[in-house]
């Protein structure tokens, strides 16, 4: 998972290989809805089977290892459905699995440490978990419906709408500066005395939640909302 | 002062993005020197020699060697440190530098970034030495976290906002805490408030 040099993704390679070197890569196919075993598969088989787009599929498989490339993709149109339910189910796992977990973990930590400190982080990632939700309640109530509505057939009425895909963008927070903090905090900061397994546990989960939480900012903001600006630009010309 | 002469070293480890790197600089409209560098260890020695502007790092270089860095900004606290990344980053890691460059930005983009870097140095405030806060930017930090504004922080402690907002930077840079909640749990931690005068 935090190994730094890894392979450049490709259509022919065997995705079980890819596994082995960066884990993490599991949780991408989950995310894009893919249950079944890899066997020896490569990508572009991968990609046909689950009838997921290879340049989708390769731009993020690549996030997860570290590469982004931010031009030479063409996405088309018809992969922002795709796109936008891999998103929807990163939202499912921040929010049904990895919070639960890390909360559980800060409040094993404050009964096993009296320090005041635990508490206030406790509290601290209480609200920060409130913003998160706040903002995944807007994205998927408001931003990806409207998304959704415009690969529609009449995508051309909702275009003219109110709402515009740059306002997504501004409503785009920068909410992993806070688990940033989290982990100064716990890392450098604050003395717990006691049960360092919860502590290193909560620390592992924190950074893989920063991690997927990184890659699905840039998902959103370097590829979904200049795709959607542009759909919105040509159902406007039409 | 635009047509200072900037010595920038560019520690890379490969030729290929050197090279690549190097020659985007050279033909910019700035004039720029640059000077290869193999290994951070290697600027150790010519740091003392050369008084470089600016280096260009690949943060990989340093990753777990946070205090080594330091000791490398040490060396020369004029010099500015910017990342070239191949990928994204770990943005803590990214704190420590002045600014950052990417292997896909515009050839124009990137002499601009070095550029507009190299001009900011005159007016830079003191660069940040140590990683302990200073006394003077513990006074800031108490009086944040009791929820007091820039202004009334500079009134308070008859300084400029200006002097506020860099002291802030600083305490950010050297904390590795942004939020205010984030900020406040620091300063209980390092007894500069109590839990008593939260709120005061």
């Amino acid at each position: 998972m935090y190994r730094n040099i890894r392979t450049f993704i490709r259509p022919e390679i065997k995705f079980a290989g890819l596994i082995f070197e960066n884990p993490v890569l599991l949780l991408l196919l989950e995310h894009f809805g893919i249950i079944d075993e890899v066997h020896d598969k490569t990508v572009s088989g991968i990609c046909k089977e689950n009838g997921i787009s290879e340049t989708v599929f390769l731009s993020f498989a690549n996030l997860y290892n570290g590469f982004h490339q931010t031009s030479g993709n063409s996405y088309q149109f018809s992969d922002i459905p795709s796109i936008i339910r891999f998103l929807g189910n990163s939202h499912a796992y921040f929010r049904n699995e990895k919070y639960p977990e890390i909360y559980r973990y800060l409040k094993q930590l404050g009964e096993t440490n009296p320090e005041a400190e635990i508490k206030l982080i406790s509290r601290f990632f209480d609200e920060y978990f409130v913003e998160v939700t706040d903002h995944l309640d807007y994205e998927e109530n408001i931003a990806f419906p409207y998304i959704l509505g415009l690969t529609a057939e009449d995508g051309g009425a909702v275009a003219n709408s109110s709402f515009s895909a740059r306002e997504f963008l501004d409503h785009h927070t920068d909410i992993e500066s806070k688990l940033t903090d989290l982990k100064n905090l716990l890392i450098r900061h604050v003395p717990l005395k006691h049960d360092p397994v919860n502590r290193r546990k909560l620390l592992f989960s924190l950074i893989e939640l920063e991690f997927v939480m990184n890659i699905h900012s840039l998902i959103e903001e370097s590829i979904l909302v200049p795709l959607v600006i542009d759909l919105e630009k040509s159902l406007n010309r039409g | 002062m635009g047509s200072r002469q900037i010595n920038i070293a560019i520690i890379e480890p490969s030729h290929i993005v050197y090279e690549g790197l190097a020659n985007i600089l050279l033909r910019s409209k700035y004039h720029f020197r640059i000077f290869r560098l193999e290994s951070a260890e290697e600027y150790e020695f010519a740091a003392l020699k050369n008084g470089f502007d600016v280096v260009i790092l690949n943060p990989q270089l340093i990753q777990n060697l946070t205090k080594y860095f330091n000791q490398l900004r040490r060396l020369n606290e004029k010099t500015l440190w910017v990342a070239l990344l191949y990928s994204f980053f770990d943005k803590e890691l990214l704190t420590l530098f002045n600014a950052s460059i990417r292997i896909n930005d515009e050839p124009d983009d990137v002499a601009e970034t070095l550029h507009r870097l190299s001009l900011q140095n005159d007016s830079l405030p003191e660069p940040v030495a140590g990683e302990h806060i200073t006394e003077r930017e513990t006074d800031v930090l108490r009086l944040l976290v009791n929820g007091h504004s820039n202004k009334e922080i500079a009134d308070k402690l008859s300084i400029s906002i200006h002097t506020v907002i860099s002291h802030r930077k600083n305490i950010i840079q050297k904390t590795g805490i942004r939020s205010q909640a984030g900020l406040t749990i620091y300063a209980l931690s390092n007894k500069i408030i109590s839990l008593d005068h939260l709120g005061e």
